[in-house]
């Protein structure tokens, strides 16, 4: 379960001092698929970044797992991602000059991951992308790379996927198969917050939230 | 990396190779120290040439057990004015080795002579048509003619040049010498009197001779490699900087360039640890293969581009091995170091930010 308590956080730039996320109060059940909706800057990406401790809030706690996030030590924080979260991005973001396998396998670097490559054979033949798992990104289309990030996501075997406008990027086909793969693991006891614009992901979820000017509507 | 280190090897190696060639180019305006006999008249050796007076070859050992003196190429030398065919000629034995203080045996600055066969100034075969191969006859022995010599417009025109040991035997001289021939750089010293303090050191040394020293020669030598020295002293530091500052920024960029992929590695839960030990590892093999690569290009560069540029004769353009070693100690270090405070500014900050920086 992932509990965000009072979460307040604030951007200081030169000019002027900005409210991200302005008091937010949220629970995510397991196996629940939470989809966060909202205009431009109404707080949602960054709402994302720290439930998955990858940005400090200014003030309020983060509950995962009878844990508070953001008083856990970096190295603690960094297990936490590496164990229990699995992250998509909407500009994929995968490494240029490693092939798809080793895109998949770059969490076998960390200690306390240990992936086979059996695993990452069935996981690409899941995904539609065991044909493509030496080519290089760049030879990829963008759902093919899309993919390829989930299976990077999924390859740890996390109890979260925090995904950030995975669907972006893609054309219909594309985001209704990335739709169906976080349906199917949410299907299997995971947990997916999703972070989007559009409105095909509606059905698929199973709760949605609506952040405005970074203030919570609707949860 | 491997510009930036092919670079500094290729000035390095370049900068050598001009300093040898001028060494060797001052070297070749010829012998600058002339060790006499002490009793020497000098009327008389200016106006001879050599010595009437001659001396114990073994001056040349005593100078070599003196390893302090600044001398290169002692050449020990036996002259004698006859008259051949009815023209005065020089008569002039050359030991076969020029040595140095240390006693090492150095590249000969002139001839050696085979024991058999002379060296025939240009007047004497041009005025008596000798041809190299031809025979010539020297006190009832019969010398072959190894090479005539082309012309010097001085006294050398009319000299025969024989092995020393030889002549020695020939004039019923053996083991005496009027001079020896020597090569010194007339270096500063910090008494401002060079020669003054070579004749002081001499006289210690073998006190029974006494030295000339053609100054014009070993001032050009000396200003010469001064001009050398400054040229590149001032130049090195200047190219050293640059290509620091070079290697440092292109280092930052490169690391600055890769803030995205610290920050999925941090998304994918990799501790700044790890990320820092990854990169340094990292820009530590660049450096190190960059400080090989750069060293071969930079030795490839300077033998190519050294004699087309720069004028200097092959032979001069080594590679410097010792720069390798420089090389692969300090392009792995300086790597990791000018890739030090990037990485530690990219791996402390949110990953979020760094993903977004993209």
């Amino acid at each position: 379960m992932i509990e965000v308590k009072n979460i307040v956080k604030k951007f200081n730039s030169a000019k002027e001092k900005v409210i991200a996320l302005d008091h937010i109060n949220l629970i995510v059940k397991k196996s629940e698929f939470v989809l966060i909706k909202g205009e431009s800057g109404s707080g949602k990406s960054t709402l994302l970044f720290i439930m998955g401790g990858m940005l400090n809030p200014t003030s309020g706690k983060m509950i995962v797992n009878n844990k508070d996030l953001f008083s856990l030590s970096e190295v603690e924080r960094s297990k936490y991602r590496a164990n229990e979260i699995g992250f998509v991005f909407q500009s994929y973001h995968l490494l240029p000059y490693l092939n798809v396998l080793e895109n998949i396998m770059l969490p076998n670097q960390l200690p306390e991951i240990h992936i086979q490559k059996e695993d990452v054979y069935k996981i690409a033949d899941e995904l539609g992308i065991a044909d493509r798992l030496y080519h290089k990104p760049s030879q990829l289309s963008a759902g093919e790379k899309q993919r390829v990030a989930l299976a990077r996501a999924l390859i740890t075997k996390p109890s979260i996927i925090l995904a950030d406008e995975p669907t972006g990027n893609l054309d219909e086909k594309n985001t209704i198969e990335v739709l169906n793969y976080l349906r199917s693991f949410q299907k299997n006891g995971g947990t997916v917050v999703m972070v989007t614009h559009g409105n095909l992901a509606d059905t698929y979820a199973t709760r949605t939230i609506q952040l405005d000017k970074g203030k919570l509507q609707k949860s | 990396m491997i510009i930036i280190v092919a670079f500094v090897v290729a000035f390095y190696t370049i900068t050598q190779a001009t300093k040898n060639e001028t060494r060797l180019l001052t070297r070749n305006m010829g012998f600058n120290v002339r060790i006499i006999p002490g009793e020497t008249d000098m009327n008389q050796f200016w106006m001879g040439g050599y010595s009437n007076l001659t001396m114990s070859q073994d001056i040349v050992d005593k100078l070599i057990d003196e390893r302090s003196i600044n001398y290169a190429h002692l050449t020990a030398t036996l002259h004698k004015r006859i008259v051949w065919k009815d023209k005065e000629v020089i008569l002039t034995g050359i030991s076969k080795e020029e040595k140095e203080p240390s006693g090492k045996t150095k590249s000969k600055m002139i001839f050696a002579i085979p024991k058999d066969k002379v060296y025939l100034g240009y007047e004497l075969a041009n005025i008596f048509g000798i041809k190299e191969g031809d025979k010539v006859e020297f006190f009832d022995k019969v010398f072959e003619v190894e090479k005539t010599l082309s012309e010097t417009g001085s006294e050398d025109d009319i000299r025969v040049y024989f092995d020393l040991e030889t002549l020695q035997i020939m004039v019923q001289m053996e083991g005496r010498v009027n001079e020896v021939m020597a090569l010194n750089c007339m270096c500063s010293t910090e008494g401002g009197d060079p020669l003054g303090e070579l004749r002081a050191e001499l006289n210690r040394i073998v006190p029974d001779a006494k030295v000339i020293m053609n100054a014009t020669i070993a001032n050009a030598r000396e200003d010469q490699r001064k001009m050398t020295d400054k040229y590149f002293a001032f130049l090195f530091p200047i190219i050293l900087i640059i290509c620091a500052i070079w290697l440092a920024s292109v280092a930052m960029t490169n690391v600055k360039e890769r803030t995205h992929e610290i920050g999925i590695m941090k998304a994918l839960g990799f501790t700044s640890w790890k990320i820092s030990k990854l990169f340094f590892l990292r820009a530590f093999v660049i450096g190190l293969l960059g400080a090989i690569l750069g060293f071969i290009l930079g030795s490839f560069l300077s033998y190519y581009l050294g004699p087309k540029i720069f004028n200097l004769t092959v032979v001069s353009v080594k590679p410097l091995y010792h720069l390798l070693y420089w090389a692969i100690f300090i392009g792995p270090l300086f790597a990791a170091i000018t890739s030090l405070i990037p990485v530690l500014w990219a791996v402390n900050q949110d990953s979020a930010q760094l993903l977004k920086e993209q």
